[in-house]
């Protein structure tokens, strides 16, 4: 297998970029995301970064057409699609990360309605991914059955060894980029294979589905809800959190419709013409966004809208945490 | 578990008050996943008063879940810190909340500790600095209470006060641009900083009607500017300063410094010293004087 050597790395990313635009784990002042390489900008800190990679597929905010009302009638202009052109590498994705653009792949592809502008993004993108050697504290993505040492559905796997990453191609797309990488990349020392990192949170998914299916006015949801500030934090950073909004930005007698991304955390994202909200009170709203991840996903497209990354764990500001729900779930008694 | 004075005195008095029928409900802290979390508990039953706790890290004001039930008939036992007494005052004052509904547990707060320096240092409560808000508390003594769980402590000199806001004043027109710019750039629109907030008491916000849509959904950098600036504005003079906005924010804007710049302008303008510090002072801003300072004449 092919074996990168630390030093080595700035001509792999150089031999990436030259295959398109090349995003990698970054560090701010204010937290981690992917941005497009730099020289020296790779940060690389366990666990995933602040940022989740949904963006470079779904963007926050996209315009899907223009229109102008004329004489004749109104003219709509498409808004190009997100070119192939556009040819993007996606370096560093972890593990739950990975599994999160499958969860994404689930709605936006296999859902019965294929989403273009999804598609175009996901076609256009390589997922290189990186093994996590070391667990974040807010890391449980063994929860849900994921090997942090492995990626299926990355095109690229880099497994971190002492000195360097093991290197492997693991789709047609993934050998395309590591021919033009092969310069940089030297034949596999002799290493173990590592043992897998440990986590502080102990944690599993086992048996919640379908306990949860029959819990829908069970009255752990009376108290679960009530320290929730009904802000967007844990849907805006979670990986697999995928609901949009389609609106329009009117300017007189022409516009564009755009979507953009929404949270069933907000009122307004259940208000229906005349007034009503059906999930009317935090309550409601917590509970579904729990019932989504845990059991309607796992139901529909037998994956769960969880992957363990930990990013609302660590930036949830009252510590609404979705592994301490999980817990709670199979603690309690299923009767009401 | 931190049984400190403080933490066993609350239990008790929660049990008390509950056991006594005196409040259906207390809010306070309690711990979360992480030693570094205290987020807020809400206790109903005496026997689960022994989940309160207080502190290094009991940052959440308990005071905005009074808006929850704003027109419920319940009695709550609230712990309120400092800040959180001066959000309760002005939740009063904004005619959010009548005074009976609410029995008031102060804790004097000798100041908190920064979660987040906890969380990449590891280092023990002792050795973490101070959090970012308590740096420049005036008001560490509860405002409001009916009782004190504790003796009363000295206000501490303010680290370096309004120093943000003396460093953005001190730089020129475009730089503060491109300084404001660059930061609401990355504002994710999540609301966490409106949600948290004490003076965000509207019962409908402006920013959440679709008709009209005075903030479009569209996440750029002009509608992420008009979210903030507009928001700045709405609070100022009901800003308790408490920080919990800055607090929250998962991309790390500094709102502080708009609001403190807010607080120094009314307090310049019209020496106007704090909001929320008693029930009597209002805003200067929710009223009008004939010899206001009129600059825009």
């Amino acid at each position: 297998m092919p074996w990168l050597k630390d030093e080595a790395m700035p001509a792999f990313l150089a031999a990436l970029q030259s295959q398109g635009r090349l995003w990698v784990p970054v560090e701010e002042e204010w937290g981690s995301c992917l941005a497009v390489w730099e020289e020296k900008s790779l940060r690389l800190t366990p666990g995933p970064t602040l940022l989740a990679a949904k963006g470079l597929f779904l963007p926050q905010t996209e315009k899907l057409f223009h229109y102008r009302v004329e004489a004749e009638g109104a003219v709509i202009s498409e808004s190009e699609p997100p070119a192939a052109a556009a040819r993007q590498i996606v370096f560093g994705l972890r593990p739950c990360d990975v599994a999160a653009v499958a969860v994404m792949d689930k709605v936006f592809l296999d859902g019965g309605y294929v989403d273009c502008a999804y598609r175009a993004r996901r076609e256009a993108s390589a997922l290189v991914a990186l093994a996590c050697r070391e667990a974040a504290p807010t890391c449980f993505c063994r929860a849900f059955g994921l090997d942090p040492l492995a990626a299926p559905g990355a095109d690229v796997l880099l497994l971190p060894l002492e000195g360097g990453y093991l290197v492997r191609a693991q789709t047609a797309k993934g050998e395309e980029l590591l021919a033009q990488a092969q310069g940089v990349l030297a034949q596999e020392p002799a290493l173990d294979w590592p043992a897998p990192p440990a986590f502080l949170l102990e944690v599993t998914a086992a048996g919640v589905p379908a306990k949860l299916a029959a819990m829908f006015d069970h009255p752990l949801w009376d108290n679960l809800y009530q320290k929730c500030l009904g802000c967007g934090i844990c849907t805006y950073l979670c990986p697999t959190c995928y609901c949009f909004d389609v609106q329009s930005a009117d300017r007189g007698t022409e516009g564009y419709r755009y979507r953009c991304w929404d949270s069933c955390m907000f009122p307004e994202y259940t208000l229906m013409a005349g007034g009503h909200n059906p999930r009317p009170t935090k309550k409601e709203r917590v509970r579904n966004r729990f019932l989504h991840k845990l059991c309607y996903l796992p139901e529909r497209f037998g994956v769960f809208g969880c992957v363990g990354c930990g990013r609302c764990l660590l930036k949830c500001p009252v510590n609404l945490d979705i592994a301490a729900v999980l817990k709670k779930v199979q603690e309690v008694g299923t009767h009401v | 578990m931190p049984e400190n004075e403080v933490t066993l005195r609350m239990r008790r008095r929660a049990k008390e008050l509950l056991a006594g029928g005196e409040v259906q409900q207390v809010i306070g802290w309690e711990k979360g996943t992480f030693w570094y979390q205290s987020p807020p508990v809400f206790i109903r039953q005496p026997e689960e008063a022994d989940r309160l706790v207080w502190d290094d890290f009991c940052l959440a004001n308990p005071a905005i879940y009074l808006l929850d039930d704003r027109y419920g008939q319940e009695r709550v036992g609230l712990f309120v810190k400092g800040c959180d007494a001066r959000a309760v005052v002005r939740l009063i004052q904004d005619r959010q909340l009548v005074r009976e509904r609410v029995y008031l547990l102060g804790i004097p707060c000798p100041g908190l500790k920064d979660p987040e320096a906890a969380r990449t240092t590891g280092r023990e409560s002792a050795q973490l600095p101070p959090a970012r808000r308590c740096q420049h508390c005036l008001y560490p003594n509860p405002v409001l209470y009916d009782e004190l769980l504790a003796q009363t402590v000295a206000p501490r000199p303010p680290l370096a006060p309004r120093a943000a806001v003396k460093a953005l004043e001190a730089k020129g027109v475009e730089e503060r641009f491109r300084y404001w710019r660059e930061h609401f750039r990355r504002c994710l629109r999540c609301f966490a900083c409106r949600n948290v907030c004490p003076a965000c008491n509207c019962t409908a916000c402006l920013f959440d009607l679709a008709r009209p849509t005075w903030l479009a959904k569209e996440v750029d950098p002009a509608n992420n500017w008009f979210y903030g600036l507009v928001r700045a504005l709405h609070v100022a003079g009901r800003c308790i300063e408490c920080g919990e906005c800055e607090r929250v924010c998962p991309v790390g804007l500094p709102l502080m410094a708009l609001n403190e710049k807010l607080a120094k302008d009314l307090e310049e303008l019209f020496g106007f010293k704090g909001a929320g510090l008693d029930l009597e002072g209002l805003p200067p801003l929710s009223f009008w004087q004939p010899d206001d300072p009129d600059h825009f004449a």
